[in-house]
Formats: C-alpha cells, sequence, structure tokens
C-alpha cells in the first residue's frame, strides 16, 4: 500500500483537489477550463457528484464521461448552445474553474494583459466571461505553476473580481471559493477575505509555497491535501486520462 | 431580397476603408474566406469586431486592415495565442492596433441591442473590473425599479456584418444550424450584411434548430463552398485542426507571416 501511494504524481493530487472543488454542488453547470481541473470536474461526476452537467466543449451537455485526448462521440443528453449559457450563468447554477495569468490575496483575476492595458508588455488572452462569472455565480481557479508573477500583491488588469471590489451589485452573488496551485489549494476564510492556505500538497514544504506567493499569505491551521483513493486512481489512469495529458500541465 | 454577388464583388461593394466591421462565427461557420477577401482587397483602418476573434483576426491584423479590435477573448482555439496580434498591440506591427476590450456577455447583449433598435443593454457583470476605466463604452446605471447599480454597454451596430451559413435559396433567405453563435443578432443589428454559403439551393427543406435569416434582412450573399475553412460548417465539412496548430509558427513570424500572405492569400485570388 505505501509503495502504490508514493507513485501518486503532484498532478493526480492536483485533479483529486479539484475534484473536491465541486463536492456539494449537485445538478448545475460546471465549466473546467483546462485539462487538470477538466480531469478533476469529470472525476467528481464519476464519484461523489454524479449530477454534475458537463459540457463537450461545444454546445452538448454529456450523457457519459468521455476519455480525454480521445476522438470520441459521447452521448449527449442535452443542448446548451452559447446564448442558453448566458441565462444559466445569470441564474447562478454554474461554477466556473478558470485560469488566471494572475491571482491576488483578494482573488482578483487577471487573463486581459500584463502591463499598461493601453499598451501591454504582454497581450494576453482577453477577459471572456470573468467580469460576469465572477458576479453571478461560484469560480475557483486553477494555477497549474504557482510563483511570485502568478499569486501578486495586485493584478495588472482586473477581469475577474475579488473580495475587496464586490460591493453593491457586484457583491451580491460573489461567491470566489477557492484556488488550487500546484503547490496547495487556498480560499479567502483570512481576515477581509484574505487568501488563506487550506492544504499544502504532500512533499509541499510550507515555506515552499511562501516564498511562491508574492503577498503576505494567512497561515492559520491548515492540512496537507489528501491523495485520490485507490477507485479515484484507478479512473484517473485507465478511465479519464489514460494518455497522461495531465502530466503535461502540472511537472512531477 | 438580397443580391447575389460574387465573393470579391460582395466586398468591395460593402466593405468601405474606416468601416466597423464584424465577421462572427462560433466553433464552426466562421467566414474565413470573406476575411481572405477583405485582406486582398486592402482595406485599411477597419475597425473588427468579434466576440471570440481567432486566425482570421490574426490574419486580417497582421495584413494591416485594422486599427482597433473589439472584443472579448482572442486566441487560437486549443492551440494558444494569436501572434499577429500581440505583436500588432505590443508592437505597433505592422500598424498600431487599439483595442476595446469587453466580457462574452457585453459583447452578445451590445449585439442584441443593436438587433433590437435599443441604444444599450444591461447587465450585472464589469462592476468590480478595470474594464470600465478603459473605454468609455461601459457606463454604471441605476435600475429605476430597485436602484441596483448595473453596468450599461451601447448598443454595437457595424457598418457592414459578415457570417456563413449552410445554404440560401435564390431570393437571398438564408438557413444555417448546429452551434450558431451571435450570427443573426450580427446581421440585424448591421447597416449591410454579407452572408458566404455553403451552397445554393431552390428550396430551403427545414432542419431541426436551423434558423432562417430572410432575404429582406440580409444585403447580399455569395457563394462559398468551404468558406469557412479550417472551422467547419456542420453537415457540410469538418473542422480542420491541423490547420489551427499550423497557424502558430505561421503567426509568430513576420516573415514567414508575409510570405504565407503572398503565397496564400495574394496569389491564390488567381489574378
Amino acid at each position: 500500500m505505501t509503495a502504490a501511494k508514493t507513485t501518486v504524481s503532484r498532478a493526480e493530487i492536483c485533479v483529486g483537489a479539484c475534484a473536491e472543488l465541486f463536492r456539494g454542488d449537485g445538478e448545475i453547470l460546471v465549466s473546467p477550463m483546462s485539462t487538470v481541473a477538466l480531469i478533476g470536474a469529470r472525476l467528481a461526476k464519476l464519484t461523489f457528484e454524479p449530477d454534475l452537467l458537463l459540457t463537450d466543449g461545444e454546445a452538448g451537455l454529456l450523457a457519459e464521461v468521455p476519455v480525454l485526448g480521445e476522438q470520441s462521440e459521447p452521448a449527449r443528453e442535452g443542448w446548451l448552445p452559447f446564448r442558453r449559457v448566458f441565462e444559466l450563468l445569470a441564474h447562478g447554477r454554474r461554477h466556473v474553474v478558470m485560469g488566471a495569468n494572475q491571482v491576488d490575496q483578494y482573488g482578483n483575476q487577471n487573463i486581459s494583459a500584463i502591463g499598461e492595458h493601453s499598451r501591454p508588455d504582454r497581450q494576453l488572452l482577453g477577459v471572456r466571461g470573468s467580469p460576469g462569472n465572477t458576479v453571478n455565480h461560484r469560480t475557483s481557479y486553477w494555477v497549474p505553476k504557482h510563483s511570485p508573477r502568478s499569486f501578486v500583491e495586485a493584478v495588472d488588469v482586473v477581469a475577474g473580481v475579488g473580495y475587496d471590489r464586490a460591493t453593491g451589485s457586484a457583491g451580491r452573488f460573489h461567491d470566489v471559493y477557492r484556488v488550487v496551485s500546484n503547490l496547495g489549494v487556498f480560499d479567502f476564510d483570512g481576515p477581509q477575505h484574505r487568501m488563506r492556505l487550506v492544504s499544502a500538497h504532500p512533499g509541499v514544504e510550507l515555506e515552499e509555497i511562501t516564498e511562491a506567493t508574492g503577498f503576505p499569505l494567512h497561515i492559520g491551521e491548515f492540512h496537507t491535501t489528501p491523495e485520490p483513493g485507490q477507485e479515484a486512481l484507478e479512473l484517473i489512469r485507465t478511465r479519464l486520462d489514460p494518455k497522461n495529458l495531465r502530466d503535461r500541465e502540472v511537472r512531477a | 431580397m438580397a443580391m447575389l454577388l460574387r465573393l470579391d464583388e460582395a466586398i468591395a461593394e460593402l466593405v468601405g476603408d474606416g468601416d466597423v466591421v464584424a465577421l462572427e462565427g462560433f466553433t464552426h461557420l466562421i467566414p474565413v474566406a470573406a476575411g481572405h477577401e477583405i485582406i486582398r482587397a486592402r482595406r485599411r483602418d477597419l475597425t473588427l469586431c468579434r466576440m471570440t476573434p481567432d486566425i482570421v483576426y490574426d490574419q486580417l491584423i497582421g495584413a494591416g486592415c485594422a486599427r482597433k479590435l473589439v472584443f472579448s477573448w482572442g486566441g487560437n482555439p486549443g492551440v494558444g495565442s494569436l501572434h499577429r496580434f500581440r505583436d500588432a498591440v505590443q508592437h505597433d506591427w505592422p500598424v498600431p492596433l487599439e483595442i476595446e476590450e469587453h466580457s462574452h456577455a457585453g459583447m452578445a447583449n451590445r449585439y442584441v441591442a443593436g438587433a433590437s433598435g435599443l441604444p444599450f443593454a444591461v447587465l450585472r457583470g464589469y462592476l468590480g473590473t478595470d474594464l470600465p476605466a478603459q473605454t468609455p463604452n461601459i457606463k454604471t446605471i441605476e435600475c429605476p425599479f430597485t436602484g441596483e447599480r448595473l453596468a450599461a454597454v451601447p448598443a454595437l451596430n457595424p457598418d457592414v456584418g459578415i457570417v456563413h451559413a449552410q445554404r440560401a435559396d435564390r431570393a437571398g433567405n438564408v438557413q444555417l444550424w448546429g452551434i450558431t453563435g451571435v450570427q443573426k443578432e450580427t446581421v440585424l443589428a448591421s447597416a449591410r450584411s454579407l452572408v458566404t454559403v455553403e451552397e445554393i439551393v431552390d428550396e430551403l427543406e427545414p432542419v431541426p434548430g436551423a434558423i432562417v435569416l430572410p432575404g429582406w434582412a440580409v444585403t447580399a450573399v455569395a457563394h462559398v463552398p468551404g468558406g469557412s475553412h479550417p472551422s467547419y460548417a456542420q453537415g457540410y465539412s469538418e473542422r480542420d485542426n491541423t490547420a489551427y496548430q499550423q497557424w502558430d509558427p505561421i503567426g509568430r513570424d513576420r516573415e514567414r507571416f508575409t510570405e504565407w500572405l503572398r503565397a496564400s492569400v495574394f496569389e491564390e485570388a488567381g489574378a
């Protein structure tokens, strides 16, 4: 048993942590935006959250969970084209896990530009749904490279709204839940909704996390991120991601 | 009743320098051939609008057709960044590119307001972000009933709206199906519109989930089979994923891009 445990990869721990984001969500639309978060959502659906609604990335709601990286025609149980997503997200029945080029201690997220918005040093992909997602329904972030460049004191452009700005109408349905990185899991239950360490991934020292974080992280009681159980590992390795695409996003 | 024109005639007739132009499409039905024709026509100073600009916008920007981009996400889907777009924003190459950034919902609602003949759209979103400070086109308003403060964005009414569809009849009624984005709103919001189609038929047989744009709402239709390649037209073609991957090294390099323009856009015309 011990031998098996030591072989659990960091990516698999991150998949397990991303799956946990959805615990208790029930029958809502979940929109994970990259590989590890996607495997995590599918793992949650196959295990403890069977009612989660997952899309095929286009407009179909999946009735079964397909294998990552394989051409397949999974059965669909619903049709959710682009415009319907707006209605659904304004109603709040969605949990999105977005990426963040930068995230700060209040959970403000930047995917727009590094530097000045009008003349950036690095033009990023654009805010996409962040300005609406973050003020309408639960939002989490998955950051595969935790560093002082991604966990910053203040983001260059606020695309997704953090707790310090979630006032008035922007605060009505604001719910930035958690951040999962390659080093740990974080929430915003520190003082004044500042980022707090929930758990450090196995093998990660606290110092490694604080050094990789560009602001003072709230450290209270925290635990070690649980490894996925045997059934979950089996699903990740054989059913969900047999080509091990997860390791491309998170280096061991 | 829409005019049936050749693609080059349609672009020459409908798109002028300095126009606000939206080439919309979502996942499939992206009007790529029409974009290439705009490059061949050497249009300049365009304000390009699109919710999710992908490689055809990278090409238009790299070719120097645009002075401004109005968008909510710009990338090479499934591959990465748009390098011509980044080069223009960061280094003014080949010409400076101003950007106006919105959220997806903001863009969609702007088109809806434009199509509805309303001056603006209202939504919960933007508040708390840095976007309102970057453009005069996002303001805060107070709901007259509840007092809640919400975001307002002005209607988007392009000079020209361009979309690709599966087919049209000879009167210029257009039918499209599959994943539709904001094509209907774009056509209805635009002063002039062009639809490129896979096929022109005598009669539009009903298709489940299809929408029909009536000929009186469309300025011109051009028969351009494969006009959405490398995206696809459901029922007619498959997505060419390799082409999206191959775009990355071309788009990264100014010289390779310039050579691509010459060989694949200008010479392709068979002039």
